[in-house]
């Protein structure tokens, strides 16, 4: 993933992107919205795998129907689980995303 | 001033009282495989006590798989341990047909203990390469995923799907095998022992792994076995269970195989008995293409699902999800009222699925005893006395996927 | 030995406490009342000829309008040296939800009734650690019982709802439009068509 220009850093202060993987429940919920929290601006989120995207097969009462109820996704990358092939599409897809953006994170940028 | 230099020559000597205090290794750690939070009570470096926090990937597969049927249940048990998810579809497969009293042809027996045998392997390459990878050594990881790769690539010939696969059904497999998958898999097995013998020459006599993971985690055998612990982690301590040979099913009855255990009871033990199991795994899988028979790979009264159409398509359409799809089913009379508990050999130890049926097409409580929810239920008892470090070599080798712990 | 063979020796060492031996698919059960639960269990667990030291699974069934007691536990027993297994099933009624814990006899037993305690608010006496495990601590309500919503009822968590509120309320900061209007198009769709 090195040659799209993503590396894989352990620590949430330190990193632009985050990709919210597999079934979030509301168990775990304020967890993610923790690690969110703690990204400096400014910061995308990818949604990868159906149940982040929408809450998937499982519609129970412990599952959070897609990561976007408490937080915003830039990208939704689909599938049961995602080929890596859409994964890597998806980090493309963030990427000209962030090039067309206009004042969003400031006056500036 | 002179007495006040003798006096600060004085050594002042204070009681420094220790207390235990609580270090919380949380849901987002590295080392630790999946959404784990494991709060360790520390005395400097020694773990007075563990206490592990699961739960943060519970989905509620048990409440689901009530108002679901036989047939569509079948894709949320891949999800259970993703790692290895034929062996998940495989035990729920042979569940199911035990509860209606489905008898499975023979080609089907075998495809299944296959496919059963080759997500022993992934599961077995996975659990080396974490765990390599927590204690130190890089290079086997890179080395096992390698061969990971293979395995998922000849999964996706046989049914579409790397991880998640849905392939065996109630009543045999959906798909038949081609003759080119199963010369694939042989040239495989005829290589694969040489790469274990790879993995066993950069870790077996290294010191740093010995030191690092013989004498921890000692489990006697008395108390494995009232831990409820099974698998390879039951295994290493010199228990002689194995599902596979206790209460055979599949075309396990038809091969020829043995049962690695092992000893002491520490962790060196339990990844002896694991490695030794992929070379066992590696012989069953070529037997098993050998003696492969021809003939049907599905039992004609099986439930499935029946795609509506005509008249059964107005009926579906109008009627709820669950009780229009029963209506839709073959008219069984295998749906009996009654209750069972059958188990079968995953990579991480015993799955069992307790059927409670009532007579309908829809299990009236589906409950799975998974292995890693016990072991990890069993991490205080293993854990205690331990160092900090010695703890992540522990949870490596007893193996567990948070997916199957929290359902 | 035959499973229905251990179910006899059972009803004769505790004839007032077997109910009912059910068979089902050459796997026998024996429905047992719950008042001397540890005791027997011990008996099954230390007695030479049956020697049933794995405790293969405990969990908890919901018969809600089927049967009279509403509850029962199940336990799957099996033995490792002599190789037979038997199913126990303890009714629990609704308003005495309780039951001696076995913890004495399988340390691994202890999880498995954590969660039985989790999922259906059966209490089990003389247990170490009475918490739940899969759930959040807070958590109201018993999810596997049949008068329990599959998604929940609409009703969240505590915990959840204040996410939800944190959420909301940490978009009253957003001054450029972080949260964008999802009917705008971000002009990703035109750059693919051309």
């Amino acid at each position: 993933m090195d040659r799209f220009g993503i590396i894989f850093r352990a620590s949430p202060r330190q990193s632009d992107a985050m990709i919210v993987a597999g079934t979030v429940t509301q168990k775990m919920a304020p967890v993610v919205r923790r690690v969110y929290d703690q990204m400096p601006e400014p910061r995308y989120v990818i949604a990868m795998g159906s149940c982040a995207c929408s809450g998937g097969v499982f519609k129970t009462y412990h599952t959070v129907q897609g990561v976007d109820e408490f937080l915003p996704v830039d990208v939704y990358v689909p599938g049961c689980p995602p080929r890596p092939e859409a994964l890597l599409e998806g980090f493309i897809q963030l990427q000209q995303k962030m090039m067309k953006e206009e004042m969003r994170w400031s006056r500036w940028r | 001033m002179p007495e006040n230099k003798a006096e600060s020559k004085e050594i002042v000597r204070e009681e420094v009282a220790y207390e235990p205090y609580t270090i919380a290794m949380g849901p987002q750690h590295p080392a630790t495989h999946g959404v784990l939070k494991l709060d360790l009570e520390l005395d400097g470096e020694t773990i007075l006590n563990c206490k592990p926090t699961v739960g943060f990937l519970h989905r509620g597969v048990e409440k689901l798989a009530e108002n679901l049927s036989y047939a569509q249940t079948l894709p949320l048990t891949d999800r259970l341990d993703y790692i290895a998810s034929m062996a998940n579809n495989v035990a729920y497969s042979i569940a199911v047909e035990k509860l209606l009293g489905i008898e499975v042809p023979m080609r089907a027996k075998y495809i299944r203990t296959i496919v059963m045998e080759m997500a022993r392997l992934t599961g077995h390459l996975l659990w080396l390469a974490t765990h390599a990878l927590d204690i130190g050594a890089m290079t086997v990881f890179l080395y096992c995923f390698r061969e990971r790769e293979n395995l998922l690539d000849m999964f996706e010939e046989i049914c579409g799907a790397r991880l998640t696969t849905s392939y065996t059904c109630v009543g045999g497999v959906r798909q038949d095998v081609t003759g080119h998958f199963l010369e694939a898999l042989h040239a495989f097995t005829d290589d694969f022992p040489s790469k274990i013998a790879e993995y066993e020459t950069l870790i077996d006599k290294n010191r740093i792994w010995l030191k690092r993971t013989q004498g921890v985690g000692i489990v006697s055998a008395k108390d494995a076995v009232s831990l409820g612990l099974t698998g390879p982690t039951l295994r290493g301590s010199g228990v002689d269970y194995d599902v596979r040979k206790h209460m055979p099913y599949d075309a396990y009855p038809y091969v020829d195989f043995e049962v690695p255990i092992g000893s002491k009871g520490d962790v060196y033990d339990r990844y002896r008995c694991r490695m030794e199991e992929m070379h066992q795994s590696n012989s069953i899988i070529r037997q098993c293409i050998e003696a492969l028979p021809t003939g049907p790979i599905r039992s004609p009264d099986a439930p499935d699902i029946v795609m509506p159409y005509g008249e059964q398509k107005r009926v579906a359409a109008d009627a709820t999800f669950a009780s229009g799809v029963i209506k839709l089913m073959k008219d069984n009379e295998h749906y009996i009222d009654g209750d069972v508990y059958v188990s079968a050999e995953v990579p991480k130890g015993e799955l069992g699925f307790y059927f409670v049926s009532d007579g309908r097409g829809v299990p009236y409580r589906m409950h799975i005893r998974s292995p890693s929810y016990i072991h990890i239920g069993a991490l205080p008892f293993l854990c205690k006395g331990q160092m900090v470090a010695d703890v992540i070599a522990i949870i490596g080798s007893v193996d567990v996927v948070l997916g199957e712990c929290d359902r | 030995m035959e499973p229905l063979e251990i179910a006899n020796r059972l009803k004769e060492r505790f004839p007032e406490q077997v109910l009912e031996v059910t068979e089902c698919r050459d796997q026998v059960g024996i429905i047992v009342k719950k008042d001397r639960i540890v005791e027997m269990l011990r008996w099954l667990h230390d007695d030479p000829s049956m020697q049933l030291d794995h405790l293969a699974d405990l969990c908890g069934v919901d018969y809600l309008g089927k049967k009279d007691v509403r509850f029962e536990v199940v336990y799957n027993l099996y033995s490792i040296p002599l190789r037979h297994r038997i199913r126990i099933r303890a009714q629990v009624p609704e308003d005495d939800c309780q039951i001696e814990s076995v913890t004495s006899i399988w340390m691994g037993a202890d999880w498995h009734e954590r969660e039985c305690f989790d999922l259906f608010g059966i209490t089990f006496n003389n247990h170490p650690d009475m918490r739940r495990v899969l759930l959040p601590e807070d958590w109201e309500g018993y999810p596997l019982r049949k008068d329990y919503p599959l998604d929940g009822g609409g009703k969240n968590w505590r915990g959840y709802d204040e996410v939800l509120e944190k959420s909301k309320r940490l978009r009253k900061f957003d001054f450029y439009g972080q949260y964008q209007d999802p009917t705008k198009s971000t002009g990703l769709e035109e750059d693919a068509r051309k």
